[in-house]
């Protein structure tokens, strides 16, 4: 629970009456829930007298500063027009000493427009706070605030210029405005109660008992904070259920119409509910500052950084990669010991692989395979929940070390284990090496371009040399023929039933055959009619697994893996490919950052389809119909006007926003193409 | 059809990352990571103040 103390001037409570407060609430809520205490000050009368007490109970002070000393006077001179600047500027630099750092907060800024902004951070900045905010000046409909140059934007161009100087200081201290509207704008909830839609769970206890809401209703008119209640009479729930309360929960449906039409209504949030008064509506506006807070969130928007990986399949495959990463890690660490010996075997050998070029080399291919990804997540999944062969299925990372180290080429010694006669080594294949319903382990011997295997009850060894025939070995197959790019034909490994169909059994040497054919054929069509889309397959794709006929359950696996159906329909096979592709891209992309947010508030109706969708499924479709339109102008119908849905809708985050600025010009030259 | 692959297809992780078993896959920055795919719990989740009238 967070406690702030806050004014008026909290420091006219004097010590004694501020360590009584600090005794009462930590004692209230002992062992009951964790006090997060905080002083907001103007810090005139900040001295070590307080500060030793706020050091005993760890209350965390905030002070306020306008600037430097010219803008602070503006509005913070003692009654008989003495400056406050240099006893604020002394209690910022005592809470900066070694001994109360601590317990600082930063420094809140109101803003006066009239103020230079560049002075104004400067001055802040200059003083080392942890974290630095910006308040927009109290104003409503009926009183709104002064804007000197005319200009409906005038706020947003003032704390524009303090960004930008901001960024270019280096970023060197939060501000709280900013960060709340870059997480909102990537996705994530907003930081203040004055910008965005997380709701807020503020109640203000009076010094006299009453219990009201947030402090700045009061400048929107005489009561508009009073709940009616107090602390003698009436509990928090109390004020919970107070529809003043109440509305500023509602998240979307607690701002006026107009937000909620509005692209930015996510990161504005119909800014402060105070700011949205007037004596005609009541608080059902947007924001007297909304013009400003548009722009303010569209200028921050334009100038910030969208993650690599929404432009950069390489920057995504690394993400995806250090997504596989984490996943065993967190696998290892889950495990905590219960995997035996064998795990740290394969553990050690991970690590041992790691530690030369050649060997990581191996280990990258075999951890990047889109199906170690489902292996690991439904592992995780199956520790978590306490499946019984949880434990047994993790030990599947000895497989994927000891192809790691057969890929590598390395001398190396590696455990791994059989089911059912089978020895299944991922991206490489599979060695039969006993009957069905026997189980066990193997030892294999890997060096350059041959691994030698050997049951370790004796009862057989294998070796299995780079591209040779060796009999019970069933190797992945490549394809790699006439131009088209070596993906695998995984039909062996026993993680690859992820589609909407399921996957078939291992193919007859004529099927395979007429895949390739097939592929060949495909890819050359998808080479000679969508050529970029094409690089981007081929450098991105890894695994085609061959679907039998029928329903399934998807599951879900790395980037770059797609199930295809028909082997000899070249067109529909190209349309299979690229279709896939977009889907496991799209699927990747949402794994590693926030395309949207909110998806559902709002629907969409796509033209190429009866009904309505939200807008992750109206982002997914135009995603895939876009390239798909490269090989038939059917697909065309409707994009554009989903751009535009999308365009101007509110859940793309910034990362979302480039994908569809992407599909714009995606869409474009294909129009160009059929226009030819 | 070929039997193997006469050059990788698959990603080449970038050089400075960390190894694996120096990942500290209980971090926040893990658990972030980790819960867009995965359903981790991180505990209680702790709320900061969003009074604006005050840090």
């Amino acid at each position: 629970m967070s406690v702030i103390l806050h004014g008026g001037e909290p420091l006219l409570a004097g010590p004694a009456r501020l360590r009584r407060v600090c005794e009462e609430l930590t004692a209230a809520l002992n062992g009951i829930a964790e006090l997060d205490l905080r002083i907001h000050t103007n810090g005139v009368q900040l001295s070590p007298r307080y500060l030793d007490l706020f050091d005993e109970f760890d209350v965390k002070v905030g002070i306020s500063l306008d600037g430097d000393r010219a803008a602070n006077d503006r509005h913070r001179r003692f009654a008989n027009g003495r400056t406050s600047h240099p006893l604020v500027l002394k209690a910022v630099e005592l809470l900066r000493q070694e001994r109360y750092r601590h317990l600082d907060l930063g420094l809140l800024c109101t803003i006066d427009i009239e103020n230079d902004p560049h002075t104004v951070l400067d001055a802040l900045v200059e003083l080392d706070p942890p974290l630095i905010d910006f308040l927009l000046p109290h104003a409503t409909w009926d009183d709104p605030p002064p804007r000197p140059n005319g200009s409906e934007t005038a706020y947003a161009e003032w704390l524009l210029k303090v960004h930008d100087r901001w960024r270019d200081l280096g970023s060197p201290v939060p501000v709280r405005l900013f960060s709340s509207v870059l997480s909102t704008l990537g996705g994530g909830p907003s930081l203040t109660e004055s910008l965005g839609l997380a709701p807020t769970d503020l109640v203000v206890v009076e010094t006299d008992g009453q219990l009201e809401q947030v402090d700045s209703l009061k400048s929107a008119y005489e009561g508009a904070a009073a709940t009616g209640f107090n602390v003698f009479a009436h509990s928090f729930d109390d004020v919970a259920a107070h529809p003043g309360v109440r509305a500023r929960q509602l998240g979307l449906a607690g701002v006026s119409g107009t937000c909620r039409d509005c692209p930015v209504v996510r990161s504005c949030g119909g800014g402060l509910y105070t700011h949205r008064f007037s004596s005609a509506d009541g608080f059902d506006n947007p924001s007297v500052y909304c013009r400003d807070l548009e722009a303010l969130v569209r200028g921050i928007e334009a100038r910030a950084e969208v993650p690599p990986s929404v432009t950069d399949h390489a920057e995504l495959t690394y993400a995806q990669q250090d997504l596989t990463r984490t996943l065993l890690a967190r696998l290892h660490a889950d495990l905590d010991g219960r995997g035996g010996a064998r795990w740290e075997e394969a553990w050690q050998l991970a690590g041992v692989l790691e530690s030369s070029e050649q060997g990581a080399a191996g280990l990258d291919h075999v951890l990047s395979h889109p199906y170690t990804r489902t292996w690991l997540l439904e592992t995780l999944e199956g520790l978590h929940a306490g499946r019984a062969d949880a434990v047994d299925e993790a030990l599947r990372l000895r497989a994927c070390a000891a192809a790691a180290a057969v890929r590598s080429g390395l001398e190396l010694d590696a455990g791994a284990d059989y089911r059912d006669g089978l020895l299944h080594l991922p991206t490489l294949g599979e060695l039969r090496l006993g009957g069905a319903g026997e189980h066990g382990t193997v030892q294999l011997r890997t060096g350059e371009g041959v691994v030698v295997i050997r049951r370790d009850d004796g009862a057989g060894e294998w070796c299995v040399r780079h591209g040779e025939d060796t009999p019970g070995w069933k190797p992945v197959r490549h394809l790699g023929q006439g131009g088209v790019p070596p993906f695998a034909l995984d039909d062996l490994d026993p993680y690859r039933d992820c589609f909407a169909a399921p996957a078939s059994s291992r193919l007859g040497p004529a099927d395979a055959d007429e895949w390739e054919a097939g592929l060949a054929e495909a890819w050359a069509l998808l080479e000679r009619e969508a050529p970029s889309h094409a690089r981007v397959v081929a450098g991105s794709l890894t695994t085609l697994t061959p679907l039998a006929t029928g329903r399934h359950t998807e599951r879900r696996h790395g980037y770059g893996a797609i199930g295809l159906t028909s082997a000899n329909d070249a067109k529909r096979l190209a349309l299979e490919l690229l279709g896939g592709f977009r889907r496991t891209t799209l699927r990747a992309l949402l794994e590693v950052t926030d395309l949207y947010a909110a998806d559902g508030a709002w629907v969409y109706h796509p033209l190429w389809q009866d009904g309505v969708v939200p807008f992750s499924r109206l982002l997914a479709e135009t995603h895939e119909r876009v390239a798909l339109a490269t090989l038939d102008p059917c697909y065309m119908g409707g994009v554009e006007e989903a751009l535009d849905m999308m365009d101007s809708a509110a859940e793309p985050t910034l990362a979302g926003r480039r994908i569809i600025s992407v599909l714009r010009n995606e869409v474009k030259q294909t129009r160009d193409k059929w226009a030819e | 059809m070929k039997t193997y692959e006469t050059s990788p297809s698959f990603a080449i992780a970038k050089k400075s990352r960390v190894p694996l078993t120096e990942i500290d896959a209980r971090s926040t920055d893990a658990s972030r990571k980790l819960g867009r795919v995965f359903g981790i719990s991180t505990g209680r989740p702790l709320q900061t103040s969003t009074f604006s009238s005050a840090l």
